[in-house]
């Protein structure tokens, strides 16, 4: 009798769930890469940072080589590359290894070459890329999920591709082993050194390499770190203090998500869930390589605090600015201005993007001066301060909260200001003067949707 | 087919013969030990190293005031001109300290890191050529195979087309030494575009504030033309990011922070016109 509601799920596993893997398939089909795949065009250098997608071989050669040939001629070409090769282990195997030569990785067909990506590597460093990839099950932030993230990132797709090469630049950590082994060295001991991480861990979102360098741990690095034996796994006992790899990477492990509770420290987490119980309990047995449990413990504590306290700020400024846009008061508004990434223009549903779950990250470019207060406040401020914190380097904390503060001041401020420009606005439209709102509707119009690279900006991505 | 290992081969044979006959020279004439001052770097160098001598000439560091000359860089000392002259740490004198744009943006790339990781270990009286060094410092790139005039690698904002094919050629072939030059050339296009791009953000800034200037006074754009002087160094941010590769160059302090100042300079000029438009 009820066999006739049988057709609805029986509708779904036939055809809208094919039909949502065939779109998947579809967008990421593009001359793109990633979700929105055929919005974009690549650059000719994105070869070099996500192969899989963009890498072409060069055709300059014809002809297949020996390993003994292409360093033959490659001393010649790019001797640079030679040398570094040469003191490399793969030049120098030991254990009756063979040498691992240019065409094993690149390939012997000088018309057919490839850039390695780190399933070249696993050929023979199998346990770290199993490791890597299997990083990939705790989610964001991540290595090996780094490019895919670059990838379907709204303002990535918006925006002019030689404007964000730069993304891809340290996105393609999830591409390449070689952002923290160099080429053609590809050093373990290298990749051990706190300066391997820094080219990526740098700059207002993260000051990873600067709260590090400043706190107790960093600073006996910096006085004694140059006559440690870097050739020493990261294990208990080898190092006196503890560097970005031995905690992150602990034993060597290739990957630094399963300890995460804070993530980035763009959302706000739950530090007591039982799933963040089992990593503090991770934390505290790593730090007890050398500190007292209970030490540990209370350090972690403190970093729960300082979460805490930077997102009673945040959410004070996030209220603030919902407060705004419920009466229809940012200026300019999200009709006003360009579309926020990924919107279309002149869309029915646009509106302004306020927090972490209605997309804040890409809210840097095309939003109001306040909304980029906060932008500011939320990915700068807000971060020094965890990073400092994480990191046991103080100055950064209490500079992070001091900048949340007068953010918040500013914020605070402008609001009330824009409450008082939108009011006045409303005075002149109640005395029906309509023809003035709409002229004030075209100034702003005419400074925010104009302009070289706003107009560059939405013609081009 | 010409064969390129060869030709570098050569290259190298006749660098070597004549590194070696300079010295012979230099060696009849060498001064006694002691403080040498600059004037008598010149009277002899002017003739065994005239090249040399000249592309310093026309460096902007011959050009400034204090004149940077040989002993500036040297030192006093003949039996040790060439000891530490290689090294960055000469050149961060006076190019800021550790925190200048212009010394972290090189310090936080992947040269810089191995740098400081690596260059203790390096032979630093090699010369600057041929991949002698693992990692490139200042000297590498800027006076490689000892140009003294370190301007001809650098790309200055605007340049005209000639200036800017003559650095890139000169980029192309000391970025060469160690990387692929499909890599390099792609790397300089791709450069090229991105600072254009940074190039069109500060124009859209600058209409509006020359358009604001005939209507407001100068005391109501002074926040917009403060912003613009933090928008110049963006700019600057990305070119020391695209030339020293820091991608966090590039980006964070370049990029979006440009977005961030166009964004401030829209506001002052909105802020004006609106505060403006009632009273029409």
């Amino acid at each position: 009798m009820h066999t006739r509601y049988l057709w609805i799920p029986l509708l779904i596993v036939t055809i809208a769930i094919p039909l949502g893997f065939y779109y998947v398939d579809w967008s990421k089909s593009g001359e793109g890469a990633g979700l929105y795949s055929r919005d974009w065009l690549p650059q000719a250098i994105f070869a070099y940072w996500n192969p899989d997608d963009f890498y072409e071989s060069v055709k300059s050669v014809k002809g297949e080589f020996s390993g003994e040939q292409c360093v033959d001629c490659h001393q010649g070409v790019t001797p640079g590359i030679v040398n570094d090769w040469r003191k490399s282990r793969h030049s120098k195997p030991v254990n009756d290894q063979a040498v691992v030569y240019c065409s094993d990785c690149h390939g012997n067909n000088h018309d057919d070459l490839h850039l390695p990506t780190p399933g070249v590597c696993a050929a023979c460093h199998a346990v770290q890329h199993e490791q890597f990839v299997d990083e990939k099950r705790y989610g964001f932030p991540s290595h090996s999920l780094a490019m895919e993230r670059a990838l379907d990132a709204k303002h990535f797709v918006d925006k002019p591709k030689a404007e964000v090469t730069a993304c891809l630049q340290c996105h393609s950590v999830a591409s390449k082993c070689d952002s923290c082994h160099s080429r053609h060295r590809f050093s373990a001991a290298e990749a051990r050194r706190p300066e391997a991480c820094i080219t990526c861990h740098s700059g207002p979102p993260h000051p990873d390499d600067e709260t590090y360098f400043h706190s107790k741990h960093g600073q006996l690095y910096l006085q004694e770190g140059k006559n440690w034996d870097w050739s020493k796994p990261l294990k208990k006992g080898n190092y006196p203090v503890p560097t970005c790899a031995y905690c992150h990477m602990d034993n060597g492990k290739h990957q630094v998500a399963d300890k995460s509770i804070w993530g980035f420290g763009i959302k706000q987490v739950n530090p007591m869930s039982s799933g963040n119980e089992v990593k503090r309990n991770q934390w505290i047995k790593l730090c007890s390589d050398c500190h007292d449990p209970d030490w540990a413990s209370g350090q972690l504590k403190q970093l729960d605090a300082e979460r805490k306290q930077s997102w009673q700020k945040l959410y004070q400024a996030e209220s603030i600015l919902k407060g705004l846009r419920s009466d229809d008061m940012l200026s300019p508004s999200a009709a006003q201005r360009p579309p926020y990434p990924g919107d279309v223009p002149g869309d029915f549903m646009q509106r302004e993007r306020i927090g972490f779950f209605e997309g804040q990250a890409s809210a840097f470019y095309n939003v109001s001066p306040i909304e980029r207060d906060y932008f500011e406040m939320w990915y700068f401020n807000n971060l020094k301060s965890y990073k400092g914190a994480a990191h046991g380097d103080v100055s950064f904390v209490n500079e992070g909260q001091v900048a949340m503060d007068s953010s918040l001041e500013k914020i605070t401020q402008n609001a009330e200001r824009l409450r008082q420009l939108a009011e006045a606005g409303k005075a002149i439209q109640d005395t029906s003067r309509k023809g003035k709102t709409d002229k004030g509707d075209n100034i702003l119009q005419e400074i925010w949707l104009r302009g070289e690279y706003t107009e560059y900006n939405r013609d081009h991505n | 087919m010409v064969n390129p290992a060869g030709i570098r081969l050569l290259l190298y044979c006749f660098a070597v013969i004549g590194i070696n006959s300079q010295s012979i020279a230099a060696d009849n004439l060498m001064p006694a030990a002691g403080v040498i001052e600059n004037k008598q770097c010149l009277q002899c160098h002017e003739k065994t190293e005239n090249k040399l001598v000249n592309s310093w000439r026309n460096s902007v560091h011959a050009k400034s005031e204090p004149v940077v000359d040989c002993v500036a860089c040297h030192g006093h000392e003949h039996e040790s001109v060439m000891v530490s002259v290689r090294q960055d740490q000469i050149c961060r004198e006076c190019h800021g300290g550790a925190k200048s744009p212009v010394v972290h943006s090189y310090a936080s790339s992947k040269h810089g890191v191995l740098m400081q990781i690596e260059g203790d270990q390096q032979d630093w009286m090699q010369p600057l050529q041929l991949a002698n060094y693992r990692t490139p410092g200042c000297s590498y790139c800027h006076m490689h195979a000892g140009e003294h005039d370190v301007s001809t690698s650098v790309r200055q904002d605007l340049m005209a087309d000639s200036e800017l094919e003559a650095v890139q050629d000169k980029v192309q072939s000391v970025c060469q030494d160690c990387h692929s030059p499909r890599y390099v050339a792609r790397l300089l296009e791709n450069g090229e575009a991105m600072l254009e791009i940074a190039r069109k953000k500060i124009r859209e800034a600058d209409r509006l504030i020359e358009q604001a200037a005939g209507e407001f006074s100068e005391q109501a754009l002074m926040p917009a033309r403060q912003q613009m002087i933090k928008m110049r160094q963006h700019l600057l941010n990305v070119h020391l990011g695209v030339g020293h590769q820091s991608p966090d160059y590039q980006w964070w302090h370049g990029q979006p922070a440009l977005d961030g100042d166009l964004i401030r300079i829209k506001g002052v000029i909105s802020a004006l016109r609106q505060a403006g438009f009632p009273a029409d």
